[in-house]
């Protein structure tokens, strides 16, 4: 029963104020087979039925898929069902497996739904209600339920003392703004459903008159119609005394029987129109009576709607509670639980019970799990206390202190679902975090591996853009931009492949100015830009060039700095190695000679190995002027200076072999 | 400006004495050409007469001239019968001097590397396969133990 509750006591969470005006817009109209049979009550009286009876007629026939009034459009052929109805009005279903509602055509998650965000916010920034007023008001609320119940047990009259402070009591807790006046409400229900009771009395009353004059009349008649028999009998026996003479009392007295029996016809009609009217009169004052203790029971108004149930029974003697629901109507079985008996008032007050002691349970939950920090779960009870039971003594009255730690939660909840939605993973790990922190109890474990997860996926496909970019595949570099910004848009490292995208549209420029340094062979100049450069790549045949040019400083920067380090190291013979390194390089490679760094180096360690690379210059001055002897010594020299010389042992190797084949 | 004028007095006294000065320095310069002059005579010591550094810087300069050479073998490369000797001087030991020596030349004289040797040699020009020149190349004549 209390399952079958949680779907009903859902649905102010969702419509709210509305849907009471809806229920006052068509409570009486939404009960179509009860004011059905009602009007049925009234054809077999004769009398003729009211517009509104004739408005609710029920539909059938033609029109199956059609929605009824309140109900959503459901697809015959989707497999759904349409929401069930009470009273006229469509009732929200709750799905507990997925946390989601469907109402008026549209699924809502229960958990963030922007009404139910709304309702549970306002309650958290609200005070505690324990004013005066509201102290006052839930002492009177209090003996009222006690004096309902206490007579519930007792003789009940209609216009009994009871009823009269049951009245007078609901009137009273009108005065405070937080009943909505939903006191009156029920005050002018009984008020209205006693009325109809004085009203059936009257009609009783009229009938045990009319019953009284019918069978005087009736008496009458039969005087009558005995003496016009006697008459008749007598006027045989002297029949030729007072032949014609005595005709004329015979004549009026059947006139006065037909008039009689005539009259006595139309009292008895009137009898039987006076109790069907007292029939449909009682058939309508239980059903607004119902459908006044339904919407508080729907508007969670659980003290008024026990109030009312206890009441029904004072107003209404006949021992008939059953809700005037359509038996095979889903509602009527939400009602009754699923255990094929019909509802009844007293179901409603069960509910209404369970309820309240429902809701003080949860708000002793939450008052526990606070002190224990686990703020997660503390959350979820007071949402679900707050959905059952906003205006319950315990919710309403619940600490400053509490809301405020539990708003705070929420808060950030509330913001993670937002989050999720715009694939700010960041903002995600940073809540789950503050979550955490607030409540060790949080498993944070999906969410951050999730997030963790989309990061790595989008960083993923910048890595192949860049790759892309640097192959030259714009095509590809845009894919997977577009696929790295779709998974997580707030990617920080995206900004680089909007520097890519920039320098892209900047590449004309770029290129020509590449072309250009490649002509003049500033392969240097092109290295220290490299970056700036990097996107020529995209045109094959630059991409080449680019390399090549980067390739070569970046070989030139590496030698010279190992030759560096070796001149360092010996002082004497490094400066040797470093000079023929170079020198060695610049012949196998002559755009060595164009690095203006290359070139400074070369000086350099020229400079520092003086006499080594004096002698190698004279060698191979002599050598050019065929001067073998002074080339040979002079190899020889720089041999002795730096024996590892490959210019000096290959230029002896040379000369001596040219010496030996000479003729002297 | 202005410098002191001398008397003629003491010019007439100076005269006999920057004659003389002359006549000496006449005097030096034939005798130094005259010893300078080694091409046309073998020298018996290497001390002096000749130095590697003039002989690197230029060869050409020496052609015709012989010496005597005492050195010591520090490399000997050999083609057929012929070799080249680099060989160390006693007063520059960190430079070499080729020296090519053709086949018969040393006589009974076993060439050593490590061992100091006296070279006669003489600087001469020579040709190659082609008919071009190949010049300054100190050829031995002669090989004496040391």
């Amino acid at each position: 029963m209390m399952k079958t509750f949680s779907y009903i006591a859902w649905l102010p969470v969702l419509c709210g104020g509305l849907l009471m005006q809806q229920a006052g817009a068509q409570g009486l109209g939404g009960a179509r087979k009860s004011v059905s049979s009602v009007a049925d009550v009234q054809r077999q009286a004769g009398a003729a039925q009211q517009p509104v009876m004739q408005l609710n007629q029920p539909q059938t026939g033609q029109m199956e898929h059609v929605p009824k009034v309140g109900q959503s459009y459901v697809d015959p052929n989707s497999g759904e069902t349409p929401n069930p109805q009470v009273l006229g009005m469509e009732m929200p279903l709750l799905d507990p497996s997925g946390d989601t509602m469907s109402y008026n055509g549209a699924k809502f998650d229960v958990g963030n739904n922007a009404v139910v965000r709304a309702r549970f916010e306002k309650y958290l920034n609200q005070n505690p209600d324990d004013s005066t007023e509201a102290k006052r008001y839930r002492k009177r609320m209090n003996a009222l339920i006690r004096l309902t119940q206490k007579t519930a047990r007792t003789r009940r009259e209609i216009g009994s003392e009871t009823l009269e402070k049951i009245g007078t009591g609901l009137y009273e807790l009108n005065e405070y703004d937080g009943d909505g006046g939903q006191a009156t409400s029920l005050a002018s229900a009984i008020a209205s459903a006693v009325a109809a009771q004085y009203a059936n009395r009257n009609r009783n009353r009229k009938n045990d008159a009319l019953q009284k004059e019918i069978d005087k009349l009736v008496y009458k008649t039969n005087l009558m119609t005995t003496r016009n028999t006697n008459r008749g009998q007598s006027g045989k026996n002297t029949a030729g005394a007072r032949d014609g003479g005595n005709s004329v009392p015979a004549v009026a007295n059947t006139f006065s029987i037909a008039h009689n029996t005539k009259k006595i016809a139309t009292m008895e009609a009137a009898g039987v129109k006076n109790d069907a009217d007292s029939l449909a009169a009682t058939e309508l004052a239980k059903i607004n009576f119902q459908s006044t203790i339904v919407s508080l029971l729907l508007q969670r108004r659980y003290n008024h709607a026990l109030i009312g149930a206890h009441t029904y029974r004072h107003i209404f003697r006949d021992g008939d509670t059953t809700l005037k629901l359509d038996s095979d109507s889903q509602a009527a079985q939400m009602f009754e639980g699923g255990v094929g008996l019909p509802p009844t008032v007293s179901t409603m007050a069960t509910m209404a019970a369970n309820m309240r002691r429902d809701v003080d349970q949860n708000m002793e939950a939450v008052a526990n799990m606070l002190a224990l920090n686990k703020l997660g779960e503390a959350t979820n009870s007071l949402i679900q206390a707050v959905a059952i039971g906003e205006y319950m003594e315990s919710v309403a009255t619940f600490p400053m202190e509490g809301r405020r730690r539990i708003a705070e939660y929420w808060n950030l909840r509330k913001r993670a679902l937002p989050a999720l939605n715009a694939r700010d993973y960041g903002a995600l790990e940073e809540i789950a975090a503050k979550m955490k922190a607030m409540d060790p109890d949080f498993d944070d474990s999906m969410l951050t591996t999730y997030c963790k997860g989309r990061k790595e996926q989008s960083n993923l496909h910048l890595r192949n853009a860049a790759k892309a970019i640097k192959a030259g595949d714009e095509e590809t570099f845009n894919a997977e931009i577009t696929k790295a910004a779709t998974i997580w848009p707030k990617n920080p490292n995206l900004d680089k492949g909007r520097e890519q995208l920039e320098k892209i549209d900047n590449q004309d420029h770029i290129r020509d100015e590449f072309r250009t340094l490649i002509a003049r062979k500033e392969y240097r100049t092109i290295f220290n830009e490299q970056d700036k450069f990097e996107v020529v790549a995209i045109d094959a045949e630059l991409k080449n060039q680019y390399k090549e040019a980067i390739t070569l400083i970046s070989t030139i920067d590496g030698m010279l700095q190992h030759m560096q380090d070796a001149a360092k190291h010996d002082s004497v013979m490094g400066p040797c190695a470093a000079y023929e390194k170079l020198l060695e390089s610049g012949e196998q490679d002559p755009r060595y000679k164009e690095d203006p760094k290359y070139r400074d180096a070369l000086n350099q360690f020229a400079l520092a190995a003086h006499d080594f690379t004096k002698a190698l210059e004279q060698a191979k001055s002599s050598e050019a002027r065929r001067e073998y002897g002074s080339a040979l010594a002079n190899y020889f020299r720089a041999q002795c200076l730096y024996p590892p010389s490959t210019l000096a042992g290959e230029g002896v190797k040379r000369v001596s072999e040219i010496i030996l084949k000479a003729k002297f | 400006m202005a410098r002191k004028r001398r008397s003629s007095k003491n010019k007439k006294s100076q005269l006999p004495m920057a004659l003389g000065g002359g006549a000496a320095v006449l005097a030096l310069a034939v005798g130094a050409a005259v010893v300078m002059k080694p091409s046309e005579r073998r020298e018996d010591s290497p001390d002096s007469r000749f130095s590697i550094v003039d002989y690197r810087h230029d060869a050409s300069r020496l052609t015709g001239n012989s010496y005597r050479l005492v050195a010591r073998v520090e490399n000997i490369e050999t083609l057929g019968n012929d070799r080249l000797v680099a060989v160390s001087l006693p007063n520059n030991k960190q430079e070499r001097l080729p020296l090519l020596v053709r086949s018969g030349v040393t006589g009974r004289v076993n060439l050593t590397r490590g061992d100091t040797f006296a070279f006669y040699v003489q600087c001469r020009n020579g040709q190659d396969a082609q008919g071009l020149d190949v010049k300054g190349i100190m050829v031995v004549d002669k090989v004496e133990t040391e």
